[in-house]
């Protein structure tokens, strides 16, 4: 019993949010390409601060999700620095994939296995923390199976433990994916439009829940969405990207929203903007 | 249909008669021998009731060597895959091992079964040995090419979290290409024991040996009673592998179009 608490107590929430600096992500002038000839980003600069519900906006090409990819460090820039909890990301650096077990990342195909059970699909998220020997035999320690079993029902699938993958709903499935990125205590977590293909009710079930664990866990959430509304309701700070540009960004505190260049701005106004900005 | 079309249909319509010609296939002389196929037809009907019971156990010994080279081979084969497979290892690994895997593939069973009675003399386990370097072969490639048909949205999620190669390969890669591999040992059960009821003509067990033995002395109406038993067999193997097929597999399937 002392063993395991002991266990418990070694392996915090994160090392790295012992690091006492305010900024996460940073991002300088960043280019980037998939063939070397058309960019998907030009010259994008932002900073996303610690504990931040953040929203990326966008309509679809406007290059938001090869954003997520430069963070987590699945694609490389081709211009420009970018720099999470201080290093390069980079997928290929073993101290980056170090860095990427606390990175919650959920891509809009969610990536879920989908022959095996909810609950395996949620172990998977604490892989990097399982001996080798232990993770090849599928071999989990108790603690691990119970925190996955807590995760399960704090997203609502309590019951739903052992179902194929397969077989589940829509919004079933997000859980899941959700679930799978809390087990891997996160400190980021990256989220492209995950609630776009939902209707209106599910999604927001899915977004309140989201916005709950972000709180809970202080965690830092960067959340691709291409529809505004979905931004405002939830997010601190939203950046609207337009053809591979940063082109607006505002803060929200409550009912009031800021923009950084001119100041306080309605609701309406930028709904209006956004709007207009996109279909042009 | 497009004149390129034409001139393609063409072509193979000319390079069949031309190899025909080559080959000495000559439609008259199967006409004519159509009178031969009556003979032996009457002859088969001619059946000895009394050799059911050899025929049976005969069967049971194919059915069993094909069993045994199956697991076998596929317990075998597995691993190898893995190994075979270009989206997990370099080509180093590879490419030898591909080679390998294709030289075993190349001859036939029974090929394999001449080589193995050399080695370990006439019998039902020279037989197992050819099913099971066959099977080896054959699973093999179909495994890896799943593998490397395994869809790439769980691999690049779940590599995204920083796990190593081997616990990619158990938790994703394996599980996404797993109901493949069920239908394919069922095929591969399917096909050995077609493949094991023909070793006995070179002497390696199985049912065969009889089928040929009465052949060549031209007791048709015992080898008929064989080929029946074979015949029945292999429908009821094929029946009872889509009963599994729809049960387990179609349902795979259908997860996968529900995937969203």
């Amino acid at each position: 019993m002392l063993l395991k608490k002991l266990i418990k107590k070694s392996m915090p929430y994160s090392k790295l949010s012992t690091i006492n600096t305010k900024i996460i992500i940073h991002m300088n002038d960043v280019w980037a390409s998939y063939d070397a000839k058309n960019y998907s980003l030009k010259g994008i600069t932002l900073s996303i601060e610690r504990g931040t519900n953040y929203a990326i906006v966008g309509k679809s090409g406007s290059g938001k999700s090869t954003l997520l990819k430069l963070i987590n460090g699945m694609m490389n820039p081709s211009k420009g620095q970018i720099k999470v909890d201080y290093q390069t990301p980079n997928m290929n650096k073993k101290q980056f994939r170090k860095k990427m077990s606390k990175i919650g990342y959920i891509p809009q195909s969610l990536g879920l296995v989908k022959n095996i059970s909810v609950l395996e699909n949620v172990l998977i998220g604490a892989l990097p923390r399982i001996g080798r020997l232990n993770s090849l035999l599928k071999n989990f320690p108790k603690y691990e199976i119970e925190e996955a079993k807590k995760i399960i029902k704090l997203v609502g699938l309590k019951g739903k433990e052992n179902r194929k993958t397969y077989t589940l709903s829509g919004g079933e499935k997000r859980r899941v994916a959700i679930a799978r990125a809390l087990m891997q205590k996160p400190v980021l977590l990256l989220a492209d439009e995950i609630v776009s293909e939902l209707d209106q009710v599910t999604a927001k079930e899915i977004m309140d829940l989201i916005a709950d664990a972000q709180k809970r866990l202080n965690l830092t959430a960067v959340m691709v969405h291409h529809d505004m509304k979905l931004a405002l309701e939830y997010a601190n700070r939203v950046a609207v990207i337009k053809e591979g540009q940063k082109i607006l960004e505002i803060g929200i505190d409550g009912e009031k929203i800021i923009d950084f260049q001119s100041g306080n701005i309605s609701q309406q106004e930028i709904m209006e903007l956004y709007n207009n900005e996109s279909e042009k | 249909m497009n004149p390129k079309n034409n001139l393609i249909i063409a072509l193979v319509i000319a390079g069949i008669i031309v190899m025909s010609y080559n080959i000495d296939a000559n439609p008259v002389e199967f006409v004519d021998g159509l009178p031969n196929l009556a003979i032996v037809v009457k002859e088969m009907t001619d059946v000895e009731p009394d050799l059911f019971v050899t025929a049976f156990w005969s069967m049971l010994e194919t059915i069993e060597m094909a069993f045994i080279g199956t697991v076998v081979g596929v317990v075998i084969a597995l691993p190898l895959s893995l190994l075979a497979a270009r989206n997990l290892n370099n080509k180093l690994i590879y490419v030898p091992l591909r080679g390998i895997l294709a030289a075993a593939r190349t001859f036939p069973s029974i090929l394999w079964a001449i080589l193995f009675v050399i080695m370990v003399g006439l019998g039902p386990f020279a037989g197992v040995l050819a099913i099971i370097m066959y099977t080896i072969g054959f699973i093999a490639k179909l495994q890896y090419e799943s593998i490397e048909a395994v869809d790439s949205d769980p691999v690049d999620a779940v590599n995204s979290i920083g796990v190593s190669k081997w616990q990619l390969i158990r938790h994703v890669v394996i599980p996404e290409s797993a109901p493949h591999l069920i239908s394919q040992i069922l095929y591969m059960f399917d096909y050995n024991v077609r493949q094991t009821s023909i070793l006995g003509l070179v002497g390696a067990g199985g049912i065969g040996f009889y089928i040929i033995n009465y052949i060549k002395f031209f007791e048709y109406g015992k080898a008929a009673v064989f080929m029946l038993v074979v015949l029945i067999t292999v429908l009821i193997i094929d029946f009872v592998s889509v009963k599994i097929r729809d049960k387990y597999i179609v349902k795979a399937q259908k997860g996968m179009k529900v995937e969203v």
